[in-house]
């Protein structure tokens, strides 16, 4: 059904297009290699390739159609774009796989346009929410891969949708409206990949030694109006507050999975089921700047989450709750031009049962540390990241330089330190250290 | 001796003679008038332009910018927004920041990191670092060609000659050591063109006393009857990096909507 909406994306778009001479067009290409050096053993974990061209037509009446292609591949087979679980994919969303390691993608295809004060962008397109760095609370209209767990940047890692979105300004509010047809969630890495989930956090219990498993694969909606996502953001500037109230009806992008214990006439077997499951979202951001120092600050309330169980045998392995996730920023502009950052994390399970295997409260910091010098050639930055209750995080520096308008080179690291039971501690044998180098022309 | 040196020498000789008969310094206006005959010059209620931004490093390694932007005043409330247009790693940067006439309030500042593809809220007292790569601040880029009456103490200390032009030399400290944290400068010494009341030239000394950088503002001409500013060279003495802003297609009554002055917009673009 998708595939209807993108036949009416497409009559809208040359409709508009072919009311307007093309103006002027705008042409870039950006090619990015990375080099990923396994610290512990040496050995290479990564080396891909990325060439990106980006199309912006301007029309004399005011539309702009967006086009941006991507084309990945990597020779390492355990990073490979084929090492993630695709049935997450809507099938006309899906990146094209050439080979295992080579993956051709239209990444957005959209068409902007301004009628009677209302801006309308409609196609594939991706949508940021939120003010939070690192990690996500409101980030969440888009479904994101993981291939690389969260490594890769939110631009990059961001999965876009074919979404129809209209804003309009109310006196002092400003209303987006967000409609998703596109059923699309998260790419999970494959198990047995370099960055595949491990941590009992997200991988369920070990079924009894001598029972078979069957893992089904995941059951995505796929029906474009019952099925599709839908949101509304206000925005405001109050007093000082840069302030947005948030509501998103969607699948929440995670799977639930499920499992079922039978008894065969010789031994135990498990069926594990993935479904994707309801949850409103209802959340606010703010941010107001009090001399050297920004708040920021983001709330979500989700009606819906699920979270693993210890044993397989309670509740069928996940209970279900709502969750309050929420994050509390400072930003600060510390002498030296150093550019200070901190943030809190935690994420409350509101009705949480004693088989849970987390616990109630999560609490997450992370602390960034950055500097420019040499009029914004060179910049170096440290993220720090780390779970509380876990004990585990990473640590990732990184310096940068611009060598001139066109191409800038990297060398980066991301260490991970803690109990492998923990959603970082589980890639500590994946300390890498990263060279890369971007053109564009 | 050549023509510009000749009319040089002649308006020198003018300010001799003028103090012979019986002028002094004392006489010229005080310095906190100046500022204010500088900040009441009309700049149009609202203008947009086109900027190219020239950044050369002391090995002469040019780096160029294309920018538009637009400036309105609402009532002495000021609104602006910049949006880089090129190159690729820069294009669809935007800084919007407003401006308010109460010097007890901190402005308001926003920028696009089209990267991240999020407004961010950025510290006011983040003025004293330099603008996107170039050797402006962030206050100077929002104050264009007025001057801060808050941040200093003004004195007017003699005259001179700048492009053939006479000015008045007005010496700037700031008001306090915070403020002048803030500001990264510790002094400045601006050359006030008394005929049009546009500074020419500023010297400006960092916190420690050491000379921080010069600013020239050039090519100064007329458009719809205003003053205005086509050339600002800036030259950081202690990096030798320099930044010359070129303006283009300044125009003073082009209808400019309230809404460009918006975070929707800083994300959209111009």
């Amino acid at each position: 059904m998708i595939r209807t909406f993108i036949c009416c994306f497409l009559i809208y778009s040359s409709l508009l297009a072919y009311q307007g001479q093309a103006l002027e067009l705008d042409y870039s290409t950006t090619i990015q290699t990375r080099w990923g050096i396994n610290t512990r053993n040496g050995s290479t974990q990564s080396l891909n390739f990325r060439i990106q061209p980006e199309l912006v037509f301007h029309f004399d009446n005011d539309i702009r159609l967006t086009a941006i292609a991507r084309a990945h591949s990597d020779i390492i087979d355990k990073i490979a774009p084929g090492s993630v679980i695709r049935e997450s994919y809507n099938p006309a969303s899906k990146p094209l796989l050439i080979t295992h390691k080579l993956e051709l993608e239209l990444r957005e295809l959209y068409v902007e346009t301004e009628w009677d004060n209302t801006w309308f962008t409609v196609g594939k397109q991706q949508v940021v929410w939120g003010k939070a760095d690192g990690l996500k609370v409101l980030d969440i209209v888009n479904p994101q891969s993981f291939r690389e767990f969260i490594l890769e940047d939110f631009d990059d890692s961001r999965i876009p949708l074919w979404t129809v979105k209209v804003e309009r300004s109310f006196g002092p509010i400003d209303v987006e409206f967000l409609w998703l047809p596109d059923q699309t969630y998260h790419a999970l890495p494959e198990s047995g990949s370099t960055f595949g989930f491990t941590s009992s956090r997200v991988v369920p219990s070990r079924p009894p030694a001598d029972a078979s498993v069957d893992l089904l694969l995941p059951k995505r909606p796929d029906r474009i109006i019952r099925d599709s996502d839908a949101g509304i953001r206000l925005t405001s500037f109050w007093k000082g507050w840069d302030l947005t109230f948030n509501y998103l009806y969607q699948y929440d992008n995670f799977p639930v999975l499920k499992q079922k214990l039978s008894q065969t006439t010789n031994n135990i077997a498990v069926t594990i089921t993935q479904l994707y499951k309801r949850t409103h979202v209802i959340g606010t951001t703010l941010s107001n700047a009090f001399g050297d120092w920004v708040i920021r600050g983001e709330i979500a309330w989700f009606s819906n989450r699920h979270f693993l169980t210890r044993s397989p045998l309670s509740h069928q392995g996940v209970i279900s709750s709502p969750e309050l996730l929420y994050v509390v920023g400072l930003d600060w502009s510390a002498p030296y031009d150093i550019f200070a950052s901190a943030q809190l994390f935690q994420s409350w399970v509101i009705k949480p049962k004693n088989s849970m295997n987390r616990d109630r409260l999560d609490n997450t910091l992370s602390l960034l540390l950055s500097r420019q010098f040499l009029n914004d050639t060179l910049s170096i930055e440290l993220l720090v990241l780390g779970n509380i209750n876990d004990g585990d995080g990473m640590i990732r520096p990184n310096i940068e330089y611009l060598y001139n308008d066109d191409l800038k080179v990297w060398l980066g690291a991301d260490l991970f330190y803690g109990d492998s039971k923990g959603l970082f501690g589980e890639f500590k044998s994946n300390d890498r250290v990263v060279i890369g180098m971007e053109w564009v022309f | 001796m050549n023509n510009k040196q000749w009319k040089q020498s002649a308006l020198l000789m003018s300010l001799l003679l003028f103090v012979w008969i019986g002028g002094s310094a004392n006489e010229l206006p005080d310095g906190d008038s100046i500022a204010q005959r500088i900040n009441a010059r009309d700049e149009g209620v609202s203008v947009s332009r086109d900027v190219k931004m020239e950044m050369t490093d002391k090995r002469g390694k040019t780096r160029i910018r294309e920018t538009s932007g637009y400036r309105k005043y609402y009532d002495d409330e000021k609104r602006t927004i910049i949006i880089y247009r090129s190159p690729k790693n820069v294009k669809d940067t935007g800084f919007l920041t407003f401006d308010y006439a109460d010097p007890e309030k901190d402005d308001d500042q926003w920028l696009y990191l089209p990267a991240m593809r999020k407004v961010r809220r950025i510290s006011a007292s983040d003025r004293g670092d330099y603008f996107l790569g170039t050797d402006f601040s962030y206050e100077d880029i929002k104050l264009e060609t007025r001057v801060s009456i808050k941040d200093y103490t003004r004195k007017t200390i003699g005259e001179d000659v700048v492009n053939d032009h006479h000015c008045l030399l007005v010496e700037m400290i700031p008001v306090n050591e915070t403020v002048a944290k803030e500001l990264g400068y510790g002094k400045a010494e601006t050359c006030v063109d008394d005929s049009i009341w546009i500074v020419r030239r500023s010297r400006i000394w960092d916190v420690q006393g050491n000379p921080l950088k010069t600013t020239i503002n050039s090519d100064i001409r007329q458009v719809q009857g205003i003053w205005t500013v086509h050339r600002m060279q800036v030259e950081n003495h202690k990096t030798g990096h320099q930044t010359v802003f070129t303006f283009r297609n300044v125009d003073y009554q082009a209808v400019i909507d309230d809404n460009v002055f918006t975070k929707q917009r800083l994300k959209r673009g111009l």
